[in-house]
């Protein structure tokens, strides 16, 4: 019955009518049983989440490239002044993010200068579990800051699946949530059901859940699978349907985060109304050879960026999408004998997109005054958060991150 | 649910004694299986179930070492594969070695070091290096963590995906020394930032030369070193043994091995795992004994371990090929495996796979049941060397849903519910012309139904 490509009218018709069959409507993930009703507005903002894993070197991403403590402690990978690109009289990008100065000169990049937490922790899974969590260790944790932003808007705007991770890493913390499940879309190709008969796989396995599962608990392992594999049913009809045909006379670059962004960008183009992307980029871990590796992975990151803020202005969705990229942690500021970094703490985070505030915001974290060895935060990761909570996606920030924070001028409207 | 009663430790540490209430039979015998291995066939289900469940148990702990038989065999396909220097190929040998083994405790819990002293190939690159690391954690799997703990702070695989091939005291590198008590040993929050920048001075010298460990005594920090709370002239070793023998190891080790082989989501609350802490203790960290305890335990046949764990990609896949006696193209496996998110010699990250609920998303839904199609359309896929109708005729098996009562029985920890059954039978009744195609599209949406994915 899902054979023919369907418009999405007719997606969400055929959706609602197949559990109508079946006698079990109420059983449909909300997100598709509400679509119906209010699939018309166009125009959410959106916001599409970068995640550097493993620890970013933000002293060589963001460098003070006048200062003379930055080269005396990296005397192998201290970036060339004459390479930085200058964007003040004291500090630079790494020479890797051509395109991203470029999208800075045109007024869409806001760079906020040292961010981090009291008290950081160097573990790359509990340090990431913070800023997925947004609590610490000795509170519970049942979900992830997006999650619970999610929650919010579900009931009130409905529509397509509220969030989509891009990826084949596990899906990250941040998109925990106690009531909504988010999709998780590893290669386009592959999301889909394969052979002899898909459609009626489909039926099985998109269809009926089992009294039982309609009465077990949230938590319980079944209601979990069965959730889970409607789920997956649904959202890979409406992912590879709204991903057909798409022109665009961007070139984005040969990379995993090149094609994601590409697929992120024909989404919205279809209309799809997810309000939150989530993508992450593996390997900035660099405790060896860091020199390389790094600017390649800050090239892939800047590239796959600018791309899709240049694709999205020219299809006319440049003022709604903004690009929030962060890492766990920045690296120490003395590199180590191998030629590589190791954990550190407070690091840069950059915001891409029509609607901001262009140029460098906060305090530059002093080389002179450490903690550890390691940069001091000037700007709490919440409070960046708690920027695009509001300013952004138009909600209140409190209830999501558990706390009142302050935000920043990081939104041109704010 | 049962969890959110106190489960009291005494009772679930005590073997567990069949009664009319509790009994042991063949659905018990297979959770065993699932569990302590990959999952068994209709008579070695229906042998254990006319024995004691501790005779089943004492014998999968005491096959703690390969026949040399099969080792033979084993290691000469490994090392035809070797010889292209890919690791992707070895994880093939690997998927060969968990099918086959007739030593299945020894082969999961090879898999658990894995995980838990994980290491990517995709960062070490030498395939024979990580089946040297491989050959290592089997070795050591149900042995003495002390010694399996020492061999790995000097595995070149290890050291080369930590960064330390090549520590030295100028500067030294910080990831082993820091995975060694957070990942390894002792769990985040038992040790401070200056534990981390102490013990990493006791491994400097420490490298890796032609493939090899061996220690460059020029590159040692000879000094003083002040690591949980002891002090002292510490070497590599010396800090390795002060960490492992820290109290809070065997619990560390203990809840681990717990949620991998009794239940991902029960509170292991410090109550209820220092019974078995307490037997790694007092057995001198030795891991068979602890496993010999919590799989002959009330709490292991208890509702609150069965059906209480979400199939990794491992145990689903070999899990239907071992409880139908199939065989395919491991190389394929391999890859699949991959796919969905468990490709061995390639875990995710240093913290290995976190199992339960992680292995689940939209998209290794829909790759677990693709994964399945791809190995039951292949015609080279057999069972017990023969097709799969010829297999279950031999098993008194004739119409669908005889069929559906045999997957249940070797492969399901739940049953499949009513609704999905009386699907398949309407679509699967008449099994047309064709049965073996039909058989197999059968046994492609059984093993893609949310209740397969129960272990």
């Amino acid at each position: 019955m899902f054979d023919q490509p369907t418009n999405r009218r007719r997606f969400l018709y055929a959706s609602g009518s197949t559990a109508f069959a079946i006698g079990i409507g109420s059983a449909l993930p909300d997100c598709f049983a509400q679509a119906a009703e209010s699939a018309t507005s166009d125009g959410e903002r959106i916001l599409v989440v970068v995640q550097l894993s493993g620890g970013n070197d933000g002293l060589n991403t963001l460098i003070p490239y006048r200062d003379d403590a930055y080269r005396a402690a990296r005397p192998t990978l201290a970036v060339p002044r004459s390479d930085v690109l200058t964007i003040d009289d004291d500090i630079g990008f790494h020479p890797s993010l051509r395109s991203i100065k470029d999208l800075l000169d045109g007024g869409q990049v806001a760079v906020v200068q040292g961010v981090g937490y009291e008290n950081p922790n160097r573990s790359h899974f509990e340090s990431m579990d913070i800023w997925h969590s947004c609590v610490r260790k000795d509170q519970r944790r049942t979900d992830g800051w997006i999650g619970r932003t999610l929650e919010r808007f579900t009931s009130a705007e409905g529509g397509d699946v509220p969030a989509l991770h891009l990826g084949g890493q596990q899906q990250p913390f941040a998109l925990a949530s106690q009531s909504i499940r988010v999709p998780t879309v590893k290669e386009l190709d592959e999301f889909q059901i394969r052979g002899s008969d898909p459609a009626a796989l489909r039926r099985l396995l998109g269809g009926s859940p089992s009294v039982a599962a309609v009465e077990a608990s949230d938590d319980d392992l079944l209601g979990f699978l069965q959730s889970s594999t409607q789920n997956a049913i649904s959202a890979s009809r409406r992912v590879t349907e709204a991903a057909q045909g798409y022109q665009t006379e961007i070139d984005y670059p040969e990379s995993q985060l090149g094609r994601q962004m590409r697929l992120v960008a024909q989404l919205i183009n279809a209309g799809m109304k997810t309000r939150v992307y989530y993508l992450q980029l593996d390997g900035f871990d660099t405790h060896a050879q860091q020199d390389a590796t790094h600017a390649i992975l800050l090239r892939q990151w800047s590239d796959a960026v600018s791309a899709l803020i240049n694709d999205l202005t020219a299809q006319g969705h440049g003022d709604r999408v903004c690009v929030m990229t962060f890492s766990e942690f920045g690296r120490r500021v003395a590199e180590n004998a191998s030629a590589g970094t190791d954990h550190g703490a407070a690091g840069p985070m950059f915001l891409c997109g029509g609607g901001l505030h262009a140029g460098l915001i906060g305090t530059t974290p002093r080389l002179d005054d450490l903690q550890q060895g390691d940069l001091k935060h000037t700007v709490d990761f919440r409070s960046v958060y708690a920027s695009v909570l509001k300013d952004w996606l138009g909600t209140d920030p409190d209830p999501v991150l558990a706390g009142h924070y302050d935000t920043l001028p990081l939104f041109a409207g704010a | 649910m049962a969890e959110d009663l106190t489960i009291d430790p005494d009772w679930a540490w005590q073997p567990f004694t069949p009664s009319d209430s509790r009994q042991w039979d063949h659905v018990a015998a297979a959770h065993l299986y699932r569990r302590a291995g990959f999952g068994a066939d209709i008579a070695l289900l229906d042998g254990a179930a006319r024995r004691s469940p501790r005779d089943v148990v004492d014998e999968l702990v005491s096959l703690n070492l390969e026949t040399s038989e099969f080792r033979s065999v084993a290691d000469s396909l490994a090392q035809t594969l070797l010889a292209g220097g890919d690791p992707m190929k070895l994880s093939a040998a690997w998927v060969y070695r968990m099918l086959f083994t007739p030593a299945q405790l020894l082969e999961k819990t090879t898999l658990f070091w894995h995980g838990h002293f994980a290491t990517g190939a995709d960062k070490v690159k030498d395939a024979s290096m990580m089946w040297r690391q491989n050959q290592l954690l089997r070795r050591h799997a149900l042995g003495d963590f002390h010694a399996l703990t020492q061999a790995i702070a000097k595995d070149p695989a290890m050291l080369i995906y930590l960064d330390s091939a090549s520590n030295r005291k100028s500067h030294p590198n910080e990831n082993f020394a820091r995975e060694l008590m957070e990942l390894f040993c002792l769990g985040e929050g038992h040790y401070t930032e200056a534990d981390v920048v102490e013990l990493a001075r006791c491994f400097t010298g420490w490298e890796i030369r032609n493939n090899r460990f061996r220690k460059n005594r020029y590159q040692h920090d000879d000094g003083e070193k002040s690591i949980l709370g002891k002090r002292g002239v510490f070497d590599g070793e010396q800090a390795v043994e002060i960490v492992i023998s820290k109290d809070d190891v065997p619990r560390f080790i203990c809840r681990k091995l717990a949620r991998y082989f009794i239940a991902d989501e029960l509170q292991w609350t410090d109550d209820l795992i220092d019974v078995p802490a307490r037997t790694m203790r007092d057995h001198g960290l030795q891991i068979a004994p602890v496993l010999r305890q919590m799989l002959s335990s009330n709490l292991f046949y208890s509702a609150h371990a069965r059906a209480r764990k979400i199939k990794s990609p491992v145990e689903l896949v070999i899990g239907m090929l071992r409880g139908l006696r199939g065989t395919t193209n491991s190389q394929r496996v391999a890859q699949g495996l991959r796919a969905i998110g468990q490709g061995l010699f390639y875990p995710p990250n240093v913290k290995g796979w976190d199992g339960g609920r992680a292995w689940i998303n939209s998209s290794t839904v829909l790759g677990r049941a693709n994964l399945f199609e791809q190995i039951l359309s292949d015609g080279n896929t057999r069972f017990d060397g023969e097709s799969l109708t010829q297999y279950l005729a031999g098993h008194d098996v004739h119409d669908a849903a005889e069929a559906l009562d045999h997957f249940e029985r070797c492969l399901m920890a739940v049953p499949i519910n009513p609704a999905n059954r009386q699907s398949l039978i309407a679509q699967f009744g008449s099994l047309g012309n064709d049965h073996e195609k039909a058989y197999r599209r059968l046994l492609h949406a059984v093993c893609s139904l949310p209740e397969f994915q129960l272990a």
